[in-house]
């Protein structure tokens, strides 16, 4: 079991942010992330919703190893993999326990290994198609299938202001600390100290929340200067920012690719 | 004291060739009683390089607003009179319309910046336009601003002067012919000033681009701009060209900013002059109070330098003699600051082969300290100068307890910061970060004080806090949220709260870092008062006057190692190592290097008096007696 | 609620305003989200005690700000940073997600009209998270329910499921709800009334406030809700009669697995259709009237 105490003094504040701006930015090498953004998105709702109506494990097996092999192309940090892993362990792993208790039997695992691998093609899936992408590539995607503008623009901004914030709380932070208390006994399994980081990560958003205001009304000021709801109002905007999306040889290749590899998978299922 | 009559060029005939035309603009901000902008009226001709000063809430920054027509599109409040930009009537157009005339770059430029990469940034706005050219026009606008090696780097990566530059390179995107940029330097170290203004002196100079400014850093004021125009309460006072207008010194004084050191230097003499003319002896003290009191008219019709360049021409010429022969040995400047400590006080801070390795995004190690090691005894008051990435900042957070060495050992009055939690050793040394409101967490003033010393159980918190408030002089302010104080109050702000526990180490980061002028002034008096309370305090800081006048050590940083350790005026006159530090010097410690006049002056009055009586010792001395002769 | 109450006061923002709570909204939730999902769950064999959500930030933006605008920034946010960014993006899964919580936030901002009533807003941060927890449980349910074949013949499963989502219910309305939404809005919500809004260029909202265009969102919203939700009862119920047809004794290796399967491909194509279609309808009706619905944002 990872204490709380654990898991903060290993992983610092630092450690975190480089983690995580990894995973956000650390993208847009892999080899996937050449293709098309629309065939990848319509490649990425296949994969989302056609496994829940499949049963053949043959079929869901292979499907899974084909995402298996499709998310080491896109390179995704180990880190997104070990979260995904922790997640449906823990979620599939105890219905077949506690099914256990209700007079369920070993037969019921293979149900729900199903539904496991079911959840594991969806979710590498989405990791394969999400995260290789460059988000650019993801917002404009989006907004080529009919999302509205805002959408891909607050993606954008989500990407521009992490570190911005990241930064400002990690100073928040900082600033309770450097003028606070730390409980002077760690208590039983460490949970006072567990309760005082929580504590202080609530804490920390009131002023936060100040700040952000702040900042918002300036951002939203200047994205007027820059023609944004001008953009947002214009049609020709959008067709411009799309004009640079091109259906290539590798994507007729990767969609027909996977198309072929599904049907045989069909076919022996 | 009566204004002058404002000249202003409202011409008839010459009005299809302007740019910018306001006339008797009111606009009140909506749920205010008072109109912010009170008749102002410009005019502007196209390609001019204007600075617009103005005190707090003159209306500077609502002035500009008009220009891409935020007021009254943006901001609804009342509004009456009429503008008029390159032709258009800003009441009829958008505010899209106009923005791309107008560029505008924020006084907090980073919160303009929307997009993550750089390249993304400089589309931004052609593409929102839906102009098809966009992806030339970003290449040439970054091209513009030196950042095309950057175009494809996130955000995040690049520095805080590249960061404006990139605001600029966004509005430049539009190809306006009207640039406004709010106080570029207030947010910027010295050095990326410079850059940002020698980006604006080329679009001026070989694009034609209109410029308009709002600063009130008269040095930079001289060095760039070609017109001043001065706000006051909401009105266009005057504008002039920048030479007369920088030698307006009472209106100057009046609005609380200070003329360049250049000009007040050249000022203070001409008191010292004026008052040895009339048989009356007057010391420092009162040259410099006679200059604040804005006793200074242009008696004599001649202007004051406004330039470190002009000011060596004017003071050469005057001097009229090779200067080194004089004064060198004869008026030797004691150490700024009193004595060193004695030997055997007690050391508080000890660094032994600290090292800091940064992790960065890209798996790689990072160093930006190389094994620096010091010891720090009670009492001293040391600066820390260097260029940006010398790690001083990461040198203070390594003292400070924030971040721990990789090797090496940071001690503490003998503890090691890497065995003792923030919590602890925050009790002894205080740290007051860069942007003050990242230490703000509570909604008052007073909370904030109060928030440690109650946390902490501190014995009779509450006579304490009174006394910060008062020594701080924040009493007035007390229920107020730090937040929405002026710069310099919430400096103040910040240095209560990290006297307030009386710590043996007080760690300030920037402390003078955008600061208007006076506020400066103001910060420096404070420190003195942080004497009473702090004893050994660390200063991290760009702003060389701060050093020459406070430090009595100055540890200069270069790419992470100590470049040099000693006195401020040992450090200023290596020129070799202020060089390659990467130094800013200020005009007063320039001129008085380029007057060869050592040790350097930090202070315009000091050198005003010190050129001062090199001419009576001229004078008095008989011809050609030269004094290292005799 | 208060329909009849004041008419006079009708809170007209501006749409600048309108996206500056937004992105507030948006920026902060997301941020937040990002350290939930890093938060390690303190597991006690199936029950996890894990903080779910940092609920209080919407919840505290809802009652001060416009709570529609503040509601969707928050869920969006979420999409962003807590998922998209970390690469955990559910992609049609949050569709879902997007709704419920979009809507459990508005539902509690709307509740309260005085934010210096400690009771109102408590009792609303509180029903916020038992809809948002509500909902989202009947979908996980719904989730094994079509995940797993033959759901009723494994034996104990039911029972399983229920008893899961059951224990993450309880433990995200008693646990995060009262430690992450209930207790921090009741904190914050007072302090920050009256402080925040001025900064953002907004007057703080009265009693009697009432935002202008909220009679005309909630039916849109509840409506795209509810489409939504028959388009996933329609989508269970097929896919439940295609178990039926396709049961066969001896497992999948036969024509009619294939028959099966191109049905539900068939099936996930239009629904991929209707939901491109529905979005795109959505946004043309965003551009003609302003108030926005769905993932839109203020901004015409």
């Amino acid at each position: 079991m990872e204490l709380v105490r654990n898991w903060f003094s290993k992983f610092s504040l630092d450690r975190i942010q480089l983690e995580l701006m990894n995973t956000a930015y650390g993208s847009g090498h892999a080899s996937l992330s050449r293709l098309d953004p629309r065939g990848l998105l319509i490649w990425y709702l296949f994969f989302a919703i056609v496994p829940w109506f499949v049963n053949s494990l043959t079929v869901l097996a292979g499907m899974c190893l084909f995402m298996i092999v499709t998310t080491i192309l896109s390179r995704v940090t180990p880190f997104i993999i070990l979260v995904l892993c922790l997640g449906l362990i823990g979620q599939v792993g105890w219905l077949f326990i506690i099914s256990l208790f209700f007079g369920g039997d070993i037969s019921s695992a293979l149900p729900l290994l199903k539904l496991t691998l079911k959840l594991s093609v969806v979710s590498l899936a989405s990791i394969t198609v999400f995260s290789g992408l460059d988000p650019e590539k993801i917002s404009d995607g989006l907004l080529a299938l009919g999302i509205p503008a805002a959408f891909s623009f607050s993606l954008s901004y989500g990407y521009r202001i992490l570190p911005v914030l990241f930064e400002e709380f990690r100073n928040v932070l900082l600033s309770y600390r450097l003028r606070g208390k730390a409980p002077s006994r760690p208590g039983l399994l460490h949970w006072r100290i567990g309760v005082y980081y929580l504590k202080l990560l609530v804490y920390a958003f009131f002023p936060l929340m100040l700040a952000t205001a702040k900042r918002s009304r300036t951002t939203v000021e200047a994205l007027e200067t820059r023609g944004f709801s001008y953009g947002l109002n214009h049609p020709d905007a959008k067709k411009l920012k799309l004009s640079h999306l091109r259906f290539q040889m590798r994507d007729v290749l990767f969609l027909t690719g996977s198309a072929a590899y599904l049907a045989l998978l069909f076919w022996i299922g | 004291m009566p204004n002058m009559p404002a000249p202003l060029p409202q011409e008839p005939d010459n009005q299809d060739q302007l740019l910018i035309q306001i006339s008797d603009v009111f606009f009140t901000y909506p749920g205010s009683e008072h109109p912010v902008l009170n008749g102002a009226s410009l005019a502007l001709e196209p390609g001019s390089f204007t600075a617009i000063i103005g005190g707090n809430g003159s209306g500077k920054s609502t002035l500009c607003k008009l220009f891409n027509g935020l007021i009254p599109h943006y901001y609804s409040g009342d509004f009456e009179g009429e503008v008029r930009i390159a032709g258009l009537s800003a009441q009829d157009s958008t505010v899209a319309e106009l923005s791309r005339k107008v560029g505008y770059v924020y006084q907090d430029f980073e919160n303009q910046l929307v997009r993550p990469t750089v390249l993304d940034e400089a589309c931004f706005a052609p593409l929102n336009y839906g102009l098809p050219d966009y992806r030339a026009r970003a290449t040439r606008a970054l091209e513009l601003c030196g950042l095309t090696p950057l175009a494809t780097r996130f955000i995040w990566e690049l520095s805080g002067g590249q960061k404006h530059l990139l605001a600029l390179a966004g509005a430049l995107s539009l190809e306006p012919d009207i640039l406004i940029v709010d106080e570029p330097v207030s947010q910027l170290d010295p050095q990326h000033a410079r850059q940002v203004y020698e980006v604006l002196r080329r679009l001026h100079r070989i694009y034609g681009k209109t410029i308009i400014v709002i600063e009130h850093h008269a040095e930079f004021i001289a060095d760039y701009c070609h017109d001043v125009c001065l706000i006051e309460q909401g009105r266009v006072v005057w504008q002039l060209p920048v030479h007369e207008a920088l030698n307006r010194l009472e209106d100057l004084h009046r609005l609380g900013i200070q003329p360049p050191e250049v000009t007040q230097t050249a000022a203070a003499l001409a008191v010292l002059q004026h008052a040895a003319l009339h048989g009356g002896e007057q010391n420092q003290q009162d040259t410099v109070d006679s200059l604040q009191g804005g006793q200074l008219n242009q008696q004599d019709a001649t202007t004051y330098p406004i330039t470190t360049e002009e000011a060596q021409l004017y003071f050469e010429h005057m001097l009229s003699a090779p200067i080194e022969l004089f004064g060198q040995h004869k008026q030797p400047e004691p150490p700024p600051q009193a004595a060193l400590p004695a030997a055997e006080s007690r050391t508080v801070i000890s660094l032994k082969q600290a090292a800091l390795t940064y992790r960065t995004i890209h798996k790689t190690d990072h160093p930006v300290l190389r094994g620096v090691s010091l010891d720090i005894a009670e009492g001293e008051r040391i600066a820390l100068v260097g260029n940006n990435g010398a790690g001083k900042s990461s040198l203070l957070r390594l003292i400070a307890g924030i971040a721990k060495p990789t090797t090496g050992t940071v001690s503490i009055l003998g503890q090691d910061t890497r065995s003792v939690s923030l919590e602890q050793l925050s009790r002894d040394v205080a740290f007051v970060f860069q942007n003050p409101e990242d230490m703000f967490i509570e909604d008052s003033v007073y909370k904030e004080i109060a928030h440690c010393l109650n946390k902490r159980g501190y014995q009779g918190a509450e006579s304490t806090i009174e006394r910060m408030l008062r020594a701080f002089r924040l009493d007035e302010l007390r229920e107020r949220d730090a937040r929405l104080l002026s710069g310099g109050q919430q400096r103040r702000v910040s240095l209560a709260i990290g006297a307030a526990t009386t710590p043996a180490v007080m760690l300030l980061d920037e402390p003078t870092a955008n600061l208007d002028l006076a506020t400066r002034e103001e910060l420096i008096s404070t420190l003195q008062e942080l004497e009473q309370h702090v004893r050994t305090v660390l200063i991290a800081t760009h702003d060389m006057q701060l050093v020459s006048r406070w430090a009595t050590r100055v540890i200069v940083l270069h790419e992470g190692c100590v470049a040099a350790d000693g006195t401020a005026s040992e450090v200023f006159a290596d020129t070799a190592l202020i060089q390659r530090a990467g130094l800013a010097l200020t005009q007063t410690m320039e001129l008085s290097a380029s007057l060869n006049l050592w040790p350097h002056c930090s202070d315009p009055a000091e050198l005003a008096a010190r050129i001062h009586r090199i001419l009576l010792a001229k004078e008095s001395l008989p011809h050609g007696a030269r004094p290292q002769l005799v | 609620m208060n329909s009849v109450m004041n008419r006079k006061s009708v809170y007209t923002l501006t749409s600048s305003q309108k996206m500056m709570i937004f992105v507030l909204s948006m920026s902060l939730y997301g941020l937040s989200n990002m350290f939930t999902e890093l938060i390690p769950s303190l597991q006690l064999g199936p029950i996890e005690l894990s903080v779910e959500y940092f609920a209080f930030i919407p919840l505290t933006l809802c009652m001060l700000f416009h709570p529609f605008y503040a509601a969707i920034g928050a869920a969006l946010g979420e999409v962003i940073f807590g998922e998209l960014m970390l690469g955990q993006f559910g992609g049609l899964g949050e569709v879902e997600k997007f709704l419920t919580f979009s809507f459990a936030m508005y539902v509690a901002g709307r509740l309260v009209r005085n934010p210096q009533n400690r009771a109102q807003v408590g009792i609303a941060a509180i029903t916020g998270v038992i809809i948002h927890q509500l909902c989202s449980t009947l979908v996980d349910i719904g989730k094994v329910w079509i995940g797993v074949e033959e759901f009723e013949a494994v034996p104990g499963l039911a029972e399983s499921v229920v008893i899961v989502e059951g224990v993450s219910f309880l433990n995200d309305v008693l646990f995060s709800g009262i430690l992450f939404a209930l207790l921090p809005t009741l904190y914050l919500v007072p302090r920050l009334y009256g402080k925040i809004e001025p900064l953002l260029g907004i007057k703080p909202r009265k009693k009697d406030t009432q935002y202008e265009a909220a009679g005309i969102i909630s039916p849109k919203l509840v409506l795209t809700g509810i489409l939504l939700a028959l388009l996933a009862f329609g989508a269970e119920s097929l896919s439940e009669t295609d178990w039926n047809i396709a049961e066969w004794d001896s497992g999948w290796a036969d024509q009619a697995g294939n028959t099966a399967i191109w049905l539900s491909l068939g099936i996930a194509a239009v629904i991929a259709v209707i939901v491109l279609l529905l979005m795109r309808s959505r946004k043309t009706r965003q551009g003609n009237t302003d108030t926005g619905a769905g993932g839109g944002v203020p901004h015409a």
